[in-house]
């Protein structure tokens, strides 16, 4: 009991410390204080540690060249576990304990819509990558931009990228997300405009085989298959497609088809042919080049690629504002993000023009990143690869 | 034709399911409490099992590996954090043992992150025997699996330690008397039963992928696999086992993949509410 | 910081009141109810529902809660009044699935899992930054009025009852109680609490979605109960509290952890959890403050031949 006792009050202590500290030392050479709330474990684990490091790099980056405002950069990760409960109480930690000025990365939809509420009722500001449609209509008084395009443009791209490989007969297989009713809804309504026809199955995406699903779904003989999952299922759910005979076309998410899963199935014929779409800069981005430096991979997923951006924004905002606040983000987060001016793509530069007082106007490495008044990107570029040997090879940028 | 080649599909999946399912509920005949650490348990045997291929070893060093490995970390939690709480009953030993489940999971995660991996292993178009199609590299996993089970029921009905299990099992008091040493049994109901998840999580992880959510995916269709047998007999684990892999299948065909799991749940409470000791349970504890 | 601590506070007695709800029937009758997180839901998704597409006002969401939250707990008992007494945690724990599957694929009626979002509060426009605290105010009232009622059920007659199905319920039938009867009322009262809990976390924090009630928020309750003491609510109580405390400081002990990936700092801050759990239930059998088991009433002489 006594033990019990002690344990209890050094926790208790411990956490008293770590609450008292922040108030002690509230002084103006301060740091800047910025988060990050990606899955760092739960289903969303896969995503959330790599997203977490390359925010990290470019706030080393900044305060390399002399921090901003003349402070340092202090970035805060936590881990919103994938689960909105979890997420709401990292969430409370870094607004009222932290008092952080913004909270990027947020990663699932159901997350990020549970975080929002205490975002704008606390004025802090939020970057997502969630693609749910109904993110951008909370009503959140512009605290909030995801550089994710939302569900029915990504969906509406990559059927006409479909229809324009041939494809007539396409099914479509994917768990239950937010977005797999406007999948079906969007999909369903373009391939018949085409003339063809289009179906859809929704898989649990815990089970270790689909060999049922994938026998249900060849029994319609389909001319494409649109794999709209996660990674870790699309793993399962390509090897049992291979397996059952397959000959038609593939395409995924670029975000759950990626070289991890490419890696993780070692043997490329399964994946020969493979197409894959993502949010794309314009060619020869130096954004996309650092991310794929920073992350040491061919193919950085395009959530890594927006977290990159989001850190980029929010700190350019926070120099051209002169202020580190939620509020001044959300006032100068388009200044720095469009509206024409000197291009750049990385902060270190934006906030050497900043300082200069030129206008800049930031593209990043998942695009433009224009925003509109909800907060959805303007418009995007998709990059279309597919998979040859192996390798992702650039089919077009459109 | 669907319609048995979802039998077939359940019969596969069902298999490698046995193995698990069988460790888990010898463990519960022996040692009376539902170890719900499996679930960490199986990852990290499919991540041992993972280290030791991809270090050169051949499939049976590495499930070897995974035996062994996940044998000894579950006796050791078994020992430690546990049995000793048995005795205030079934069920502080079943929380301590989810929270022992999310220890592991963060151990693997902390030492691998969550990146999946893969053993590299050839993957082949399927075969056909006529309209039906199976996976070469699945039939071998299912054959290293059923090649498990026997081992493990030959064991259990002659061996002298077999033969002491099934005692204790029945009827600890008098197992005692007879002049068997229930701590040792309870040693090696621990070892093997973990040792088996271990290996089930690698078969599992054989044809699939690893990362730290590995076992926690399988958990609840190894609890239910074992109640639907009848928790504390092996021979009902691996029917229970075949019973839930077909009625997950079959339930793509019927309600659709995602109500799978309510599928498995609604079966156990038919099979519960006609037989209620489980489909070979002797007694349900 | 304040915001912070009222947030905490807040959710500590949501986490109280399925911990009082669960040390009801466990603690209590000894049956066991693995799938709290279901039940959780079921009000939670009630008064969503019905104060979002319905209309209703706040405390009639609160009310329809309660009562669909003790009729989910009624049919969950009667359909196992067939099965073996144990097996009631393998039909509870499967309810919570087929709860969160319902929310996840039946978008008509909840959403899916894009979520309900936008639920009221109440007076949360009037109040403004003052939400937090009034909003803390009502549900440490509503846990006092639940922990006082848990509490004279379980000093009753009836809680004695309770106890006696508990350590055999054979000897209480044959004694004449309804064991039956008695153990479905227990149990659909405790699932009423737990609906009630759930209402009050949706309203709170204005929006539900069917991540939020993973088996993981079961786990939680059961390591609160256990560890606070089972058999006592305000040991439930204690447990939940201390859960809070515990998931709250790990955050910043982790902290103070140097040169680890912030991956490698979430999975030390969870391990940190589940390491403190198991001590806990090894080094406190029985919970912080275990329960006392009241001796018998001295059978008086008077009225016996």
């Amino acid at each position: 009991m006594t033990r019990i006792a002690f344990g209890r009050r050094t926790a208790l202590l411990s956490g008293v410390a770590a609450f008292a500290a922040p108030a002690v030392l509230r002084a103006q050479s301060d740091p800047i204080k910025i988060a990050t709330l990606t899955p760092l474990t739960g289903a969303g684990g896969p995503y959330g540690p790599v997203m977490a490091k390359v925010a990290a790099s470019v706030v080393e980056d900044v305060n390399a060249a002399g921090g901003v405002l003349g402070r340092k950069v202090q970035l805060i990760s936590e881990d919103d576990q994938t689960n909105p409960d979890a997420g709401v109480r990292a969430a409370r930690k870094l607004i009222d304990v932290d008092k952080v000025a913004a909270i990027m990365g947020t990663w699932a939809s159901s997350v990020t819509t549970a975080v929002a509420p205490l975002c704008w009722e606390s004025k802090t500001f939020l970057c997502t990558v969630s693609g749910a449609d109904s993110i951008t209509q909370l009503p959140h008084q512009g605290f909030l931009v995801r550089t994710q395009p939302n569900s029915t443009l990504q969906v509406a791209r990559s059927g006409e990228f479909m229809l324009s490989l041939g494809a007539r007969k396409i099914y479509t297989m994917i768990p239950q997300t937010p977005f797999t009713q406007t999948t079906f809804d969007l999909m369903g309504k373009l391939v018949s405009k085409a003339g063809g026809t289009h179906q859809g199955l929704v898989y649990d995406d815990k089970k270790t085989t689909y060999r049922t699903e994938v026998d249900q779904v060849l029994r319609s003989n389909p001319d494409m298959i649109f794999a709209a999952g996660y990674t870790t299922d699309t793993v399962v759910l390509l090897k049992d497609i291979y397996r059952a005979g397959y000959k038609g076309k593939i395409i995924g998410f670029g975000y759950s088809i990626n070289q991890k899963l490419v890696d993780q199935i070692g043997q490329p014929e399964i994946v020969e042919g493979v197409y894959t779409y993502s949010p794309s800069p314009d060619e020869g981005s130096g954004a996309y080049d650092r991310v794929k430096k920073v992350t040491g991979l061919a193919n950085p997923d395009p959530y890594t690629c927006q977290v990159y951006d989001h850190a980029n924004l929010v700190l350019m905002a926070i120099a051209e504002a002169k202020a580190a606040t939620g509020s001044a983000i959300k006032d100068n987060i388009r200044k720095v993000s469009q509206g024409g001016g000197k291009t750049v793509d990385n902060a270190v530069d934006g906030l050497k023009a900043i300082a200069a007082g030129q206008k800049v106007d930031y593209s990043g490495a998942s695009g433009p990143c224009d925003f509109d008044d909800k907060g959805d990107i303007v418009d995007c570029k998709f990059r279309y690869e597919q998979i040859k040997g192996g390798k992702f090879t650039l089919v077009k940028i459109a | 034709m669907i319609l048995l080649q979802a039998l077939v599909n359940g019969m596969v999946s069902g298999t490698l399911l046995a193995v698990p399912a069988i460790g888990f509920t010898a463990m519960f005949a022996v040692l009376r409490f539902p170890n719900f650490s499996v679930s960490g348990i199986a990852t990290l045997g499919a991540f041992a099992g993972y280290l030791a291929y991809s270090a050169g070893l051949q499939l049976a060093g590495a499930l070897a590996a995974a035996f062994v490995v996940a044998g000894v970390v579950g006796l050791f939690l078994d020992r430690v954090a546990h049995l000793p709480l048995v005795k205030q009953g079934a069920l502080p030993a079943a929380i301590a043992s989810i929270a022992s489940g999310l220890v592991l999971e963060n151990v693997i995660r902390f030492g691998f992150g969550n990146d999946l991996r893969g053993f590299d292993r050839p993957i082949a178009r399927d075969m056909h025997l006529g309209d039906i199609r199976v996976s070469p590299q699945q039939l071998e996993t299912m054959g290293i699996a059923l090649a498990l089970m026997l081992a493990v029921f030959a064991a259990l009905a002659f061996t002298r330690i077999g033969k002491a299990m099934r005692a204790s099992a029945d009827n600890p008091e008098l197992a005692a008397l007879k002049g068997i040493r229930p701590q040792r049994v309870a040693m090696i109901a621990s070892f093997v039963g973990m040792g088996l998840v271990g290996i089930g999580g690698m078969l599992l992880g054989l044809d699939s992928s690893i990362d730290p959510l590995t076992g926690t995916r399988i958990l609840l269709s190894i609890f239910a696999a074992a109640v639907l047998g009848g928790l504390g007999s092996p021979t009902g684990a691996v029917l229970g086992a075949w019973l839930i892999g077909i009625a997950e299948e079959l339930s793509v065909l019927v309600v659709g993949s995602p109500y799978r799991t309510a599928v498995g749940f609604f079966a156990i409470l038919i099979v519960l509410t006609l037989r209620p000791r489980g489909l070979l349970g002797e007694r349900a504890y | 910081m304040l915001n912070y601590l009222l947030f905490i506070a807040t959710m500590g007695g949501l986490y109280g009141l399925l911990a009082l709800s669960l040390n009801l029937i466990w603690g209590g009758a000894g049956m066991v109810n693995l799938g709290l997180a279901g039940f959780f839901a079921v009000g939670a998704y009630a008064s969503a529902i019905f104060t979002t597409a319905g209309h209703a006002p706040i405390v009639a969401g609160w009310a329809l809660a309660v009562i669909a939250g003790g009729f989910a707990g009624l049919v969950v008992t009667l359909s196992t009044t067939r099965l073996r007494e144990d097996y009631l945690a393998i039909v509870t724990l499967g309810f919570a699935e087929v709860v969160r599957l319902v929310a996840a694929n039946e978008i008509w009626l909840t959403r899916g899992t894009d979520g309900i979002s936008g639920i009221p509060g109440p007076w949360k426009s009037a109040l403004g930054p003052d939400f937090n605290a009034v909003y803390l105010l009502i549900v440490l009232a509503v846990l006092g009025a639940v922990f006082v009622l848990v509490r004279r059920i379980d000093r009753s007659p009836y809680g004695r009852v309770l106890r006696a199905i508990r350590e055999d319920a054979q000897v209480a039938q044959v004694a004449g109680k309804p064991v039956l009867r008695f153990k479905a009322e227990a149990f659909a009262l405790s699932a009423a609490i737990a609906g009630l809990a759930g209402a009050l976390y949706a309203h709170f924090t204005s929006y539900i979605a069917p991540d939020l009630f993973l088996p993981l928020i079961t786990i939680y309750i059961f390591l609160a109960v256990a560890g606070g003491g089972t058999g006592r609510p305000a040991g439930a109580l204690v447990g939940a509290y201390l859960l809070m405390l515990l998931l709250e400081s790990a955050r910043f002990f982790v902290e103070l952890v140097p040169a680890i990936s912030a991956v490698q700092r979430a999975a030390l801050k969870e391990l940190l959890i589940a390491v403190v759990l198991i001590l806990v239930l090894r080094l406190a059998p029985g919970g912080v403050m275990p329960e006392r088991i009241p001796t018998a009433p001295r059978p008086s002489t008077q009225g016996k031949p």
